[in-house]
């Protein structure tokens, strides 16, 4: 005869598949082992109970031995068994257990990074698992200082979230207001997007509060720079608290090679991040509103090179980088069998076959291809996309100014960027200080 | 610390920003010999200025020029400051015409100034709504951006210099001191924000000397760019001589054509932040004394300077009304440091004798 409890539960669950109440002996008194075939590993569990119970005398020592979480109410119960956990009921319902089961494994170990790819450095990248990312960083970083906060966040699912910083590091007014922020979460974070919109209004921006890095080296570089790591349940990233401007161009496996050779690296993402938003403006500028810039035999050069070309050269260029961005974009999305063959026909058709058709000048296809270069030249994938956005408005404002117009919009970016903070610390710092005061 | 370099970026952007338009056209008015002894002078009234103004400020360690205002009464803020807007707005609004004349002048002649103008406007207006703290982290990369260029112009415009059209070096006695254009010169040393800045940092005189030290070759370079390219005798009939003088350099690796468009281009930068500085402070005077959000104030006066630099019609007008604003300015520049100075040591002197007491 089943109990209350158990049949309270087996109410909560009676439409799930994989839910199982499985009867088991011991010591002559029955019990139920309760739970999800898919989370525990039933065969195994079953053994370890009842190893458990061939060394308990009574059936109490053994729920007091399974686990120190007994005797709790039927709410407790299902969320446990929600968890992934076993939960075990005596046949009378006055005791239980919420045990630690054997589990299905679901999680692949540690890999290799997919979306970085760091030169002479450690290799492993984060998992899925909150918890082994968390051990990968106090493997790495063994210290008393390194503090875990952990939170459960969401609406309809509890999502576990972790918050990790170095005490006497990180500003206490930050690690508060981060505190809080997480705290006051109402509704569900499914994606690193929803994380970001809780530390305050940037809907439509393209630069977000928070840099993801899967790389656990970087990770303990950002704790030690005084930044905050937060984890999230089932995200392969450590996400970096506040997100800056430096840290697209600096990273710190470039300090594994000599410092003339990091600031070479460094200077040329600088490069890469200057070219990649003026490089297009500057060849419609250029070419169609103040070609008198040039020296004659350059302009000249320039002219020819368009010659018999029927677009504008703002149509033209906005063309061909809209076309580029769509081949980045699919190079991405397809299926690694298929991405050189795009790769191919994009090539041969952008670099050959626009220029003989006279659709662009040969001119603009070096354009292109610098930008495309340059904009993957900075760290960080969302980094090198919003980079790749922010040229947009640019060439709009070449278009229709020239060379004033790249200016002003090169300046309307700095200073967009500069507008930018998250908690009070602004996105173009160049580092936190210890005692929170920041430029 | 870094907020101090930062205001010493403005400083230095500010004056740049302001000074090579109409500024060496004043000095080739002012004397026709020894140009070098006019910028000292007015460098070093600067200077004095500027000490009894940080002197006047230390006064009051967490007080900004309005606080101390309004400290001596709301009367005496609205009685010293609401002038002071005024004369700002018609500042802004001239500095941006006169550089959107030179803009159009140097290479965009096919496009009408109202949109121009629109453009300056905008970006100004945008950086000075979104507060002090963009506004001095932007000027650090715009000055890395700009003045190293800058810089590169004014060396790659050594190979014309004639030596000959400088001399004689020397002109006593300084007469200059009594024209009253000299006094429309002080206009251009524009460091009456500093005051408006400080209620979080302390300014430090040591510091700010740097930032003087380097505008005052970046002026003494304005003016004798022209001369030594040209001489005293054409520089006086030419309109924007540092501009021109820029025009005639001709480097055979460079690939640009002029090189003044390449300085038109970079300065505009200048402008943009100088203008977001005359908003800024606008924005906080009217809000302080006329509780009012500042962007609210900010928006309106803007739109008064837009309808005033699209009404001016001409370019002489332009650059009367440009010296008057800017002697408004000088007179300002003696006023506020002074009141401040003698309100300061006043009122020190007052609480030092109650502790006596």
């Amino acid at each position: 005869m089943r109990n209350k409890i158990v049949k309270e539960i087996e109410a909560t669950f009676s439409n799930q598949g994989d839910f199982f109440i499985e009867e088991e002996l011991v010591d002559q008194t029955k019990i139920f082992l309760i739970g999800f075939k898919t989370l525990v590993d039933l065969t195994k569990s079953k053994l370890y109970v009842q190893q458990m119970a061939d060394s308990n005398t009574s059936v109490k020592a053994l729920f007091i031995n399974l686990n120190d979480r007994v005797n709790v109410d039927a709410k407790q119960l299902i969320k446990g068994i929600l968890e992934g956990n076993l939960v075990i009921v005596s046949e009378d319902g006055k005791q239980n257990a919420i045990v630690n089961p054997i589990v299905q494994s679901l999680r692949s170990s540690v890999s290799e990074p997919k979306n970085e790819s760091p030169i002479q450095s450690s290799t492993d990248a984060f998992g899925d698992d909150i918890n082994t990312n968390v051990g990968m960083i106090r493997k790495r970083l063994t210290t008393a200082s390194l503090c875990h906060c952990s939170y459960e966040v969401g609406d309809l699912e509890k999502r576990k979230l972790s918050m990790l910083y170095i005490k006497g590091r990180t500003p206490n007014a930050l690690i508060d207001k981060v505190d809080q922020q997480l705290k006051g979460i109402k509704s569900d974070i499914d994606t690193i997007d929803d994380l970001n919109l809780q530390f305050g209004k940037r809907r439509l921006s393209p630069v977000s509060h928070l840099f993801a890095t899967e790389l656990p080296i970087s990770a303990i570089h950002s704790l030690k720079e005084n930044k905050i790591v937060l984890f999230l349940d089932n995200c392969p990233f450590a996400l970096v608290f506040p997100n800056l401007l430096w840290d697209m161009l600096v990273s710190i496996n470039d300090r594994n090679f000599p410092s003339i050779l990091s600031f070479m690296l460094r200077f040329f993402r600088v490069i890469g991040l200057v070219a990649t938003l003026i490089l297009p403006a500057l060849y419609v500028a250029l070419v169609s509103v103040n070609p008198e810039v040039f020296k004659l035999d350059l302009a000249l050069f320039v002219a020819k090179s368009r010659e018999g070309i029927p677009l504008t050269a703002f149509l033209e260029t906005i063309a061909m980088v809209v076309l580029v961005d769509l081949i980045l974009e699919a190079i991405v999305r397809l299926p690694k069998s298929v991405g050189p063959a795009i790769t191919m026909v994009g090539g041969i058709i952008l670099g050959q076959a626009m220029v003989e058709a006279k659709l662009v000048s040969n001119l603009l296809v070096i354009v292109i291809t610098a930008v495309v270069i340059a904009s993957s030249s900075v760290i960080g994938m969302q980094n090198s996309l919003y980079i790749r956005l922010l040229k947009y408005p640019i060439l709009i404002l070449a278009s229709l100014f020239g060379i004033l117009g790249v200016c002003t919009g090169f300046i309307f970016t700095i200073i967009y960027l500069a507008s930018l903070t998250s908690v009070d610390i602004p996105y173009m710092t160049f580092r936190i200080k210890k005692e929170g005061a920041t430029k | 610390m870094t907020q101090r370099i930062q205001i010493e970026a403005v400083f230095i952007i500010i004056h740049l920003s302001f000074g090579y338009v109409v500024y060496p056209n004043l000095i080739y008015m002012l004397t026709k010999t020894a140009h070098w002894e006019v910028i000292i002078c007015q460098a070093l009234l600067q200077l004095m200025l500027i000490w009894v103004y940080i002197k006047g400020l230390h006064y009051f360690p967490t007080h900004n020029v309005i606080d101390i205002y309004l400290k001596m009464g709301r009367w005496a803020a609205i009685v010293f400051l609401t002038p002071f807007v005024i004369n700002l707005i018609a500042l802004a609004s001239l500095n941006i015409r006169i550089h959107t004349e030179v803009i159009i002048s140097i290479f965009l002649p096919r496009t009408p100034y109202w949109a121009i103008l629109m453009l300056l406007f905008f970006i100004s207006i945008y950086t000075a709504l979104k507060g002090l703290g963009t506004i001095l982290r932007s000027a650090i990369f715009i000055f890395l951006f700009v003045i190293p260029l800058v810089v590169l112009n004014i060396f790659s415009s050594v190979i014309n210099f004639n030596i000959h059209n400088v001399t004689p070096g020397l002109n006593l006695p300084p007469k200059f001191l009594v024209d009253i254009k000299f006094f429309y010169l002080l206009g251009f040393s524009s460091f009456l924000f500093l005051g408006f800045m400080t209620s979080k940092t302390k300014l430090i005189f040591r510091q700010l000397f740097g930032a003087w030290v380097i505008v005052t070759l970046l002026f003494l370079s304005v003016v004798y760019i022209p001369l030594f390219i040209f001489g005293q005798d054409t520089v006086v009939t030419l309109k924007n001589p540092f501009l021109e003088a820029m025009d005639s350099i001709d480097i055979s690796w460079f690939s640009f054509n002029r090189q003044a468009i390449f300085f038109g281009v970079l300065l505009v930068g200048l402008v943009i932040l100088t203008n977001s500085v005359l908003f800024w402070m606008i924005g906080t005077i009217m809000q302080k004394i006329f509780k009012w959000h500042s962007s609210y104030w900010i928006i309106a006066c803007a739109f008064i300077a837009f309808i005033f630099a699209l009404v001016v019609p001409n370019k002489y007008l332009l650059e009367k009304y440009f010296l008057w604003s800017s002697g408004a300015q000088a007179f300002f520049m003696i006023i506020i440091p002074i009141t401040i100075f003698i309100y300061g040591s006043w009122s020190n002197r007052g609480v030092r004798g109650h502790e006596e007491k």
